[in-house]
């Protein structure tokens, strides 16, 4: 068990977001995943023991009903970026989570953020780095090389 | 190859969890010692404990420990479905010992006897008034731990894979924290709470100590073994009756409903399946009853009134104690208990049988036939019913394994109770009886008793076997090791 | 004005005709290509396919030159979106998004943005239909401390032929103006109220039942 156990919201259960509930749940902490069709659940391993969630998570009254207020962390890993930048102001603004973190598939839209001390995390631009990296550390053997 | 290596890490995860679990037996075989710090002359019964309890121990941990791997994994129900089988197959067999060194019962009637413990169903063999503390003690105690689940107290007390895995494997499918170790420790905590309550309210209500806390924990794990051979008729008494009707309704009731009501989230209580059947049934059976069975053979009103409540709770509630002897009982209240029996208790409680909110499921399900004749053609209707907190819809999917399950559970029935009357017994003594059984309640109108043929005895330990784990954890289980059996000598994946 | 309406539907080709009639210049961008090819057809707008929340569709449509954004398409958090883009990254003065859950007109506050729900003003309307002493609720302002409220008199109603200096208005209220026969009256002591007159009064929340009650002489 470990020592510090956190309460998680997660909003989306795609395969980032069932990945995500199956490891921390699996270390211990109490997750809540949210999504609006009850199919998506059936991603969640055997790892996973937190509560299971069928709703909009852009409806108010819906995260109430998570008990967000609660929530320590909050991560949205919707395939929508837009509901995932609504959902994670929503938790840092109105609900005060500690920590808000927010899949962006869009760089463009990560510029929106950085203002509102949500972590915004896209997964191009990740891609784009480490590509970028893979092709530099290429140039430079090929170079020492002839 | 690749598939044996995958067979082999499942497997070692299986054991491993096994021996964790044989270890929490071992040690659990060791607290009937207690009743030495009373009664010193019970010494001479101690090996009988502290020999299996070594041996589960030792074989236990070896498996546990030479088969743990080192990063945590977590196990999916079909494993642990093999685990809750061979866990509690072994687990009856060695709580049987002290049956057969101290008591001098044979292999049968020992392992029905431990059987009826962890199964939590209460039919006895034994001589009650000639068994030592110490043997009556840890029948209690077996009902006490069965009751709650031998996996669950393993992961509440020691340790275990991750994941949910292996709870629901044993029976545990309701949340009530978002973590499947808060959850436990919740339920470890109410129920350890209803034990307490039940030694102070037994107390009170007269018993002495011994006998409080054996009853405390034969009423709250729906269990029923008693320390007299005459059950709650010993005492005679208004206040043990009735002081036991409310433990064995919390003991059946839904350990999550409970949790609710203990939170004051009353809403969820109220609106609950089984809430609402115990709510019906149980007044209307008391008057039944009480008018058509009690009031014809007991001579006072207060006799005939207790004996009908006590009687209707016992047997839905499947806890299994006794206010009185059924020699007397006419064939009414015998069908009445009968069906109380086949009913059952609540879900993801201690109790056994169909289960109350597969019962209401079922009847709301034919109102709802009845409804949707009259309305529209088109019209599009969403039954549901309250889990909890939150409505669920009443899928074609959830009929099916209801109407299943039931259909099961009717055709063992059936099976079970003519095995029993081909031994000669009477049609309804052998309903009742196997009822009593398969249903994991406990009341006896005479059939189980040391002297029965052995193939009675068998066919009712299985009965409470597969009673308990609810039929598709063996059977899955089962048909899970025999497959990997055949992949593993045939060389190919059998699917 | 120069006004960027993102959203799809009749809805968003009606808004365009009362725009476009009132002089305004307006721009469309529908995710729907046949809408935008019919739309461009019928009225004189920019009309732009594309996807509405997308901050580089949003500049090629020159969001940084417009005095106004609706957001009108059928996601509450889409609308979110295109207002706070349109406001934070293209500096413009005025926007506005539609929601459907009443609850995020206060959320949308919270968060920078102003907004309507269609759901809290159709219901309003409705209320107003079934004769509840011809009220309209208008709005209401500043974290619901204030409510704008317009109440037509009726013959039955207590003040009518009143003296506004003899009505006693309850604490904190404020009959802002009047209505008289199409006519707009700043009130004064000596105004006289008449049935058919439409009164436009400011309450805050504790009072307002008992400002309508008096106006209107029902129990509301």
């Amino acid at each position: 068990m470990s020592s510090k156990n956190l309460f998680i919201l997660i909003v989306g259960c795609g395969r980032l977001g069932s990945l995500l509930a199956n490891r921390l749940s699996g270390k211990g902490h109490s997750v809540v995943v949210i999504d609006n069709r009850d199919s998506a659940f059936s991603t969640l391993s055997a790892e996973f023991s937190g509560f299971r969630m069928v709703g909009d998570a852009t409806e108010f009254t819906v995260l109430k009903e998570a008990k967000i207020e609660e929530a320590d962390v909050f991560i949205a890993t919707t395939r929508d970026d837009n509901v995932n930048i609504m959902v994670s102001q929503v938790a840092k603004k109105i609900f005060h989570v500690p920590k808000v973190m927010a899949r962006v598939f869009e760089p463009k839209r990560e510029n929106i953020y950085k203002d509102f001390d949500i972590e915004a995390i896209s997964p191009t631009t990740i891609a784009v780095e480490l590509f970028l990296e893979s092709i530099a550390e290429f140039l430079t053997v090929n170079k020492r090389g002839s | 190859m690749q598939t044996r290596l995958n067979l082999w890490r499942h497997y070692r995860a299986i054991l491993s969890n096994t021996g964790m679990i044989m270890v929490m037996v071992g040690v659990l075989m060791l607290t009937p010692l207690f009743v030495l710090l009373a009664w010193h002359d019970e010494w001479v019964y101690a090996k009988d404990f502290l020999i299996p309890a070594f041996v589960l121990i030792g074989v236990g941990g070896a498996l546990w420990r030479l088969l743990k791997s080192n990063i945590p994994i977590s196990i999916t129900i079909q494993d642990g479905g093999v685990v809750v089988l061979l866990s509690w197959a072994i687990a009856s067999v060695f709580a049987g010992f002290p049956f057969m060194s101290v008591l001098g019962l044979n292999f049968t009637q020992a392992t029905f006897e431990s059987v009826s413990g962890w199964t939590t169903t209460g039919l006895s063999v034994v001589d009650v008034a000639k068994a030592p503390n110490m043997v009556l003690l840890w029948r209690s105690i077996t009902q006490l731990i069965g009751g709650a689940g031998l996996a669950i107290i393993t992961l509440a007390a020691i340790t275990g894979p991750t994941g949910a895995g292996l709870t629901i494997a044993e029976g545990r499918t309701e949340q009530l924290a978002p973590q499947v170790r808060r959850s436990i420790k919740r339920v470890v905590i109410l129920y350890a709470g209803y034990a307490v309550l039940g030694i102070i309210l037994f107390k009170v209500a007269g018993m002495n100590m011994f006998d409080a806390i054996n009853h405390s924990f034969a009423a709250i794990s729906t269990g029923g073994f008693s320390t007299k051979p005459e059950n709650l008729a010993f005492w005679d008494s208004t206040a043990i009756d009735l002081v036991s009707v409310p433990l064995m309704i919390l003991g059946n009731m839904n350990f999550l409903t409970v949790y609710f009501l203990v939170r004051g989230r009353f809403k969820a209580v109220y609106r609950n399946d089984e809430v609402k059947l115990m709510a019906v049934v149980i007044p209307v059976c008391i008057i039944l009853v009480y008018y058509l069975v009690s009031n014809i053979i007991y001579p006072t009103f207060g006799k005939s009134v207790r004996v009908a409540i006590v009687e209707v709770v016992t047997a839905l509630t499947t806890t299994g104690f006794m206010s009185t002897v059924y020699t007397e009982w006419n064939a009414i209240g015998y069908l009445i208990l009968t069906v109380l029996m086949i009913i059952g208790g609540g879900t993801c409680s201690t109790a056994g049988g169909i289960k109350q909110y597969r019962v209401f499921l079922l009847f709301k399900s034919f109102i709802w036939e009845v409804k949707r004749a009259f309305l529209p053609k088109n019209a599009i209707v969403e039954n549901y019913h309250w889990r909890g907190e939150h409505k669920e819809y009443i899928s074609g999917e959830l009929l099916r394994q209801l109407i299943s399950f039931v259909s099961l559970y009717m055709f063992i029935y059936v099976l079970g109770t003519a095995i029993i009357a081909a031994h000669g017994y009477k049609l309804n003594e052998a309903m009742f009886e196997f009822a009593s059984a398969l249903s994991t309640v406990g009341i006896s109108c005479g059939v189980s008793v040391a002297s029965a043929p052995p193939l009675v005895l068998w066919t009712e330990t299985l009965g409470m076997f597969l009673g308990r784990l609810e039929f598709f954890v063996i059977f899955i289980s089962l048909g899970k090791v025999i497959r990997d059996l055949i992949s593993l000598t045939t060389g190919k994946p059998k699917f | 004005m120069n006004i960027l309406i993102a959203g799809e539907g009749k809805t968003v080709y009606f808004l365009c005709r009362t725009f476009i009639s009132k002089g305004h210049k307006v721009t469309v961008i529908n995710r729907s290509q046949d809408e935008s090819v019919w739309s461009a057809r019928q009225l004189k707008i920019v009309a732009i396919q594309g996807d509405w929340s997308d901050p580089l569709v949003l500049e090629e449509a020159e969001t940084n030159s417009m005095d106004a954004v609706l957001a009108v398409t059928p996601n509450d958090h889409d609308n979110l979106a295109i207002c706070q883009i349109a406001s934070l990254n293209f500096k413009v003065p005025q926007t506005l998004a539609l929601v459907n859950d009443p609850d995020n007109e206060e959320v949308f506050r919270k968060l920078g943005i102003i907004a309507v729900s269609t759901a809290r003003i159709l219901s309003n309307l409705m209320e107003r239909r079934v004769g509840f002493c011809e009220i309209t609720n208008l709005i209401t302002a500043s974290e619901g401390k204030l409510n704008i409220t317009e109440i037509e008199l009726t013959e039955t109603s207590p003040v009518a032929q009143k003296q506004i200096r003899d009505i006693k208005f309850p604490q904190n209220s404020l009959l802002a103006y009047i209505l008289h026969q199409g006519q707009p009256t700043i009130p004064k002591g000596d105004t006289v109220l008449y049935p058919g007159d439409r009164v436009f009064v400011i309450t805050m929340p504790d009072n307002y039942a008992e400002t309508i009650r008096m106006l209107t002489g029902e129990k509301r």
